[in-house]
């Protein structure tokens, strides 16, 4: 083997990974994260960054687009792989990993010319949709603008196009002067942000002017929600124990105060959570990991640069809160980002005490860890109703800590009749 | 005075540097493991985590550049290159032990002047591509600038101060008896924030942000990204080390010869700036700006006059 093929087989060994979550998929990210950990593989934010593009979920066959866009800015080699929902995962996803790999070196061993504009085959998983017409488009940061921008429904185009984009529109700002105004959508492929969710933002200099709320379909599953799942199983006379409840509600939680503090440039915590999370998911016992999780919720408590660095974001009082439907840790937080995750690192710690407790869940327990699922909206319907009205006037730097913030959860958009259901 | 660096050091400069940047990602890396992997247990496994820049700089070597629509590629490209360049460049006045490649009589403003090239860098790497989000990156930057180059001024000005000389060599021989840092602790730990926001690196690391995917950075891949962030830690690398000249004596100390007490006294500031973002979340700019303007700067100036006196009257 000469030199230079070895250089990029060693180079591909360890693939920087992107890893993407669709709604109804939920499970899998941690599974997925758990296993690049293990792996040692570099995780990345950025397309740019990645050499390959792991989809948690599969994507509905419309509409998918987006992921393409997301693949074809990639630098080559690149390489997707799509992992499903369904039994024995671990293997499944280990599995797909393998095969991406073989897959990068060979393509890096022997690149194949022209591979940007080209559309690639790709390993076995879904057949590729064609763009269908573009309903709402979906941009994943707001670059490789040829594909999107031209998309936007915003239909104020006449300032003419350069280059195929169009210039940004102007508008009144808040102090009534005309500015450049400038309309870029977020997610849903955008790493530490909530499965499915769009936000398209009015941005002018970095304030946000107006944001609607969007998202990916959220697919009818049978299986309830991961995050809510112990409360909706014992709510259909289902066996589940106080611990389980207890320990999903931890993972949840550790789950949301790690891409919050992902997002606040905390990498060091960020990471620890994670591997919490991972561990009371694969069943730790409370010995095994009370020691590091305490030390972890004393350290972000005591943070005063944290506190001073995301205190005062995305305030939602509690009359405002209950006003808006809001249940769980946001309204009983009754205060900014910093008091959420305040009140989230409260219930990890109250949720430690009862994990080894086996006595059975009480079924109409019905507080899951985003709020009440009993409500007439789920939990986190309410959590993206208050966004819009969070956002607009924020700061751009502050907009995706206040998402992170309030994490809504999109599999719980398709909660509503489960839920009714179980009623009777 | 100190006597100028045979011509082979010019040569010699660019890879010390970066040997020292590796050396410095390879220790952080191994903190990041312990983050997220927990403790390593084996030697080992230590040193496979150690290497892991250097795997990632072959990774980033053989993945294709890629561009984006309607960029503008040579200033972006020209952003790239700079701040490798500019960090060479300003390592060029520090002195190892009491020689430097060259040890011109503004050596300061030159090591300043140097730095200031990353401000250019940055905000050309960000517009580059013609994206939103690295653009955002480009600007918080020139933000984070402001911010943190008015206390950095005074600070290097007050060890140039305390010197009375704006020649880095005078400034090492100055510190002779008492190291700058005894006496000027304030603008110390001022240098060493501005260290890190000049390295954007760490708790400054805002332009390269998470919360934009990544910031200036964001549609960089392959060599660009290479040499992008390879630079940002060639840069962090040499505003550690110009702390040594300028607060903690430079290559004086007892036994050892001067080059080993520079290396010594640089790999202590790396590490404890590496170990800092371990504590530490990034500081958002209107946040730091804020402070920057409101303590840093009065203190910073007290601490100048300070000295003063005690310079004008000894």
């Amino acid at each position: 083997m000469d030199l230079r093929a070895l250089l990029r087989r060693t180079a591909m060994n360890r693939p920087a990974v992107l890893a993407l979550a669709l709604p109804g998929a939920t499970e899998l990210r941690p599974a997925v994260e758990a296993e690049l950990r293990r792996r040692q593989w570099p995780v990345v934010d950025a397309p740019a960054a990645a050499d390959l593009l792991v989809v948690c979920g599969v994507p509905a066959a419309e509409g998918a687009d987006w992921l393409d866009d997301i693949e074809r800015s990639m630098p080559a080699p690149a390489v997707r792989v799509v992992v499903g929902v369904g039994e024995g995962e671990a293997r499944q996803i280990a599995l797909a990993l393998d095969a991406a790999r073989r897959e990068l070196i060979e393509r890096a061993v022997a690149p194949q010319p022209a591979e940007h504009a080209e559309h690639m085959e790709h390993m076995e998983h879904q057949e590729h949709v064609e763009p269908m017409e573009h309903v709402h488009h979906m941009d994943h940061q707001g670059h490789d603008h040829d594909s999107h921008m031209d998309h936007m429904d915003h239909g104020t185009h006449a300032m003419g196009d350069i280059a195929g984009l169009p210039m940004a529109e102007r508008a009144d700002d808040r102090d009534g002067l005309r500015l450049d105004r400038l309309h870029v959508p977020f997610g849903p492929g955008l790493s530490d942000w909530p499965a499915g969710l769009i936000l398209r933002f009015a941005l002018q200099g970095d304030v946000v002017q107006g944001v609607e709320v969007d998202h990916l379909p959220v697919p009818a599953v049978q299986r309830p929600p991961f995050w809510d799942e112990p409360w909706l199983r014992a709510a259909h006379g289902e066996e589940v124990t106080r611990g389980d409840a207890a320990r999903r509600r931890c993972a949840a939680h550790l789950d949301s105060a790690g891409r919050l503090l992902a997002v606040a440039g905390w990498d060091d915590v960020a990471a620890r959570c994670r591997r919490l999370r991972d561990e009371l998911l694969a069943g730790a016992t409370r010995t095994e990991v009370v020691g590091e999780l305490r030390r972890t919720v004393r350290r972000v408590g005591r943070s005063r640069i944290l506190r001073w660095s995301i205190a005062g974001l995305g305030r939602l009082p509690a009359d405002r809160a209950r006003a808006a439907g809001v249940t769980g840790p946001a309204l009983a937080a009754d205060g900014d980002a910093y008091d959420r995750l305040l009140m989230w690192l409260r219930e990890i710690e109250r949720g430690l005490e009862d994990l080894d407790d086996v006595r059975p869940l009480a079924p109409d327990d019905r507080s899951g860890p985003r709020g009440r699922l009993d409500g007439p909206r789920s939990p986190s319907q309410a959590l993206l109703d208050v966004l819009p009205a969070l956002l607009t006037g924020a700061e751009f730097a502050g907009a995706r800590i206040i998402v992170a913030s309030l994490d809504p959860d999109l599999d719980e958009l398709a909660l509503a009749p489960a839920t009714g259901s179980a009623h009777a | 005075m100190p006597e100028a660096a045979p011509l082979w050091a010019t040569v010699v400069l660019p890879v010390a540097l970066a040997v020292a940047a590796l050396v410095a990602a390879g220790f952080d890396a191994v903190l990041s493991g312990a983050a997220e992997r927990g403790p390593a247990g084996s030697v080992r496994e230590t040193g496979r985590r150690a290497a892991a820049p250097l795997r990632e700089a072959l990774r980033l070597l053989v993945q294709q550049p890629r561009r984006t629509t309607a960029a503008d590629r040579l200033l972006g490209r020209l952003g790239v290159v700079l701040i490798p360049v500019a960090a060479v460049l300003a390592g060029a006045v520090l002195p190892w032990g009491f020689r430097a490649v060259s040890d011109p009589s503004v050596g300061i403003v030159w090591f300043n002047a140097m730095e200031a090239l990353a401000w250019a860098a940055v905000w050309l790497a960000g517009w580059g591509p013609n994206s939103a989000l690295s653009l955002i990156g480009g600007y918080r930057f020139l933000a984070q600038g402001l911010a943190y180059e008015l206390p950095h001024m005074f600070a290097l000005t007050t060890a140039a101060l305390g010197a009375e000389s704006l020649r880095v060599g005078d400034v090492v021989a100055a510190q002779d008896g008492v190291w700058f840092v005894v006496w000027m602790p304030v603008a110390f730990v001022v240098y060493l924030l501005s260290a890190l926001a000049m390295a954007f690196w760490g708790p400054f690391a805002h332009p390269l942000a998470r919360d934009a995917a990544g910031g200036a950075a964001v549609e960089l891949a392959g060599v660009d990204r290479l040499v992008f962030l390879g630079g940002r830690w060639l840069l962090l690398v040499v505003t550690a080390g110009f702390s040594v000249p300028l607060f903690l004596g430079g290559g004086h100390g007892p036994l050892l010869p001067g080059w080993a007490w520079t290396v010594v006294k640089t790999a202590a500031v790396l590490m404890l700036l590496v170990a800092a973002r371990r504590a530490l979340p990034v500081v958002r700019m209107e946040r730091y700006m804020e402070t920057a303007w409101m303590v840093l700067v009065p203190l910073t100036l007290v601490q100048a006059l300070v000295v003063a006196v005690v310079v004008l009257n000894r």
